[in-house]
């Protein structure tokens, strides 16, 4: 028996465990007072009681405000809708645009990719506060809003899914003579398809948690009521308007979930 | 009536084939590699011409050099009295759309319809409106049927194209080049991801459309029994330049000894 020669093992493997105490040390280090954050944990066992006041309370959801919750609730569906449709009316072309295979004129990918990196620095919240002071209080701003948000994501996963997708197709379509419009429209576009799809499926499952916060800012929504219930300590009918959010969230995963079974 | 036949009559002429004329053309990517050296070469309207060569001939360059996919870096390129080279926009977008093009890797849009892949075909030929709304013409749906017939792909035509094997996809490339109504047929390494039986076949269709339809065809082989059997005429390369021109049948192994550089092989025939 002759022994294997094994070749040496290479050097590095104490690198996860430095990077593990990095980021324990980072993390402790901020939760210090006077120089982080000044974590208080302490405030927990102080107000505990308080705190399991309004727990009993939001366990206790008030039934008989349904009614009211009705109106507000479809309207943040109906933002989302609406939000997410002209959303992605508008990032179909733009994720073209945006990249390489489909749009070879390098500058203007360039320069669409920059206002899309500023455009989803932004929260959709500050949007709605900004657009709120614009265009009054109401859906508008908040639909806007929402759009602006979808725009920003879609573009950028589509863009990056067509970026690393095969380009041979679409040589064969300037092979036959394709305006580069053509070529994405008969070749890039049925490739990108349930990528599109998918993304815009995501960022509807987003724009209907989304909606739900934007009436905080007085964008519309359930959010003003939110907002309402919230300010008189009425912790049963915020129990109430959690519970239909979390249904109607648990409703569209499911039936988004099937759709994106059938496409792929 | 004389609006017809008048019709007619260009239809007629569409059908004639081109010519393809280099004059010391050369090719430098841009990364410093030269793909052509000082190429000329003449190839008359409805040729079947075998170009042969190791990778990295210069084979693959100099078909993409013939619809302006590679543009040449010197020297002038003509299909059917049209200069290639320094076209582009409109011109070289109708130039190209007179010369259907074949690839190693068939090149079809996976998740759409062989029927949608074929009418690429008639992308030049569709105003784009059309092409948006994909409400082709019913004259390039009709064309699209008979090239998918001739090829005896007919029967796939509402299959996703990645459904289909290698073979049938190769298949469905050339009646999408065949849609265009092409004057030529431009082939790269056409049968090189197909097992032997399936090459054939692609060989045979690609024969057929040069002797039913006159097509000239220029294809990239590198196995020199195929070369041979269908070639008319044989153009073998190394290193950028073209070392052999002359008749494909008559090609002796001492002939592929001098394009390869080496002693021919078995590895280098399709039929071991």
């Amino acid at each position: 028996m002759t022994a294997l020669t094994v070749p040496p093992r290479p050097k590095g493997r104490w690198m996860p465990w430095t990077a593990a105490a990095v980021i324990v040390a980072v993390t402790v280090v901020m939760c210090l007072p006077g120089f982080g954050v000044g974590l208080d944990i302490a405030a927990i066992a102080r107000n505990w009681q308080q705190g399991a006041v309004r727990i009993v309370e939001l366990l206790a959801p008030d039934w008989s405000f349904f009614p009211r919750t009705v109106g507000p609730l479809l309207e943040t569906l109906q933002m989302a809708v609406i939000g997410t449709a002209v959303g992605a009316a508008i990032s179909l072309p733009l994720s073209f645009w945006a990249a390489r295979p489909t749009n070879p004129v390098g500058w203007t990918r360039a320069v669409l990719r920059g206002i899309l990196n500023v455009v989803r620095a932004v929260p959709e919240l500050v949007y709605a506060a900004v657009l709120v002071a614009i265009v009054g209080v109401g859906a508008l701003p908040g639909i806007i809003a929402l759009v602006l948000f979808n725009v920003g994501i879609v573009v950028k996963l589509v863009s990056e899914t067509i970026d690393s997708s095969d380009v041979g197709p679409l040589e064969a379509g300037r092979a036959a003579g394709g305006t580069q419009s053509k070529i994405n429209r008969s070749i890039a576009l049925p490739d990108a398809w349930p990528a599109f799809v998918s993304q815009t499926l995501y960022v509807f499952e987003l724009n209907v948690r989304a909606s739900t916060v934007l009436g905080l800012v007085g964008a519309g929504g359930i959010g003003l009521l939110i907002d309402a219930v919230r300010t008189f300590y009425r912790y049963d009918q915020l129990s109430l308007i959690i519970v239909e959010i979390l249904v109607i969230v648990v409703v569209l995963d499911t039936v988004s979930d099937a759709i994106r079974r059938r496409l792929v | 009536m004389t609006n017809a036949s008048a019709t007619r009559g260009v239809e007629a002429h569409a059908s004639a084939p081109w010519g393809i004329r280099l004059d010391g053309v050369s090719v430098r990517y841009p990364n410093g590699t030269v793909g052509l050296r000082d190429v000329s070469v003449d190839i008359a309207p409805g040729d079947l011409v075998a170009v042969v060569g190791l990778s990295g001939s210069g084979k693959s360059t100099l078909i993409r050099t013939i619809n302006g996919l590679v543009p040449a870096t010197s020297g002038t390129v003509e299909v059917g009295g049209r200069r290639v080279d320094g076209a582009s926009g409109r011109r070289l977008r109708e130039t190209r759309g007179q010369i259907g093009m074949v690839f190693q890797g068939f090149n079809l849009a996976g998740r759409t319809s062989v029927l949608n892949n074929v009418l690429v075909g008639r992308l030049a030929h569709t105003p784009l409106w059309r092409t948006l709304l994909g409400a082709y013409r019913r004259e390039d749906r009709e064309l699209a049927f008979e090239a998918l017939d001739r090829v005896g792909m007919l029967p796939k035509v509402w299959e996703r194209a990645s459904a289909l094997s290698g073979g049938q996809q190769q298949r469905v490339a050339i009646a999408r080049a065949l849609t265009q109504q092409p004057r030529i047929v431009l082939a790269d390494e056409p049968v090189a991801s197909l097992d032997p039986p399936t090459a054939r076949g692609v060989m045979n269709d690609l024969r057929r459309i040069n002797e039913d339809l006159g097509i000239t065809v220029l294809v990239n082989l590198h196995l020199l029994d195929l070369a041979r059997e269908y070639g008319t005429r044989m153009i073998g390369m190394r290193a950028g330049e073209i070392v052999y021109d002359g008749p494909a049948a008559s090609a002796t192994d001492a002939d592929f000894a001098e394009i390869y550089g080496r002693s021919v092989t078995a590895a280098d025939r399709l039929d071991r």
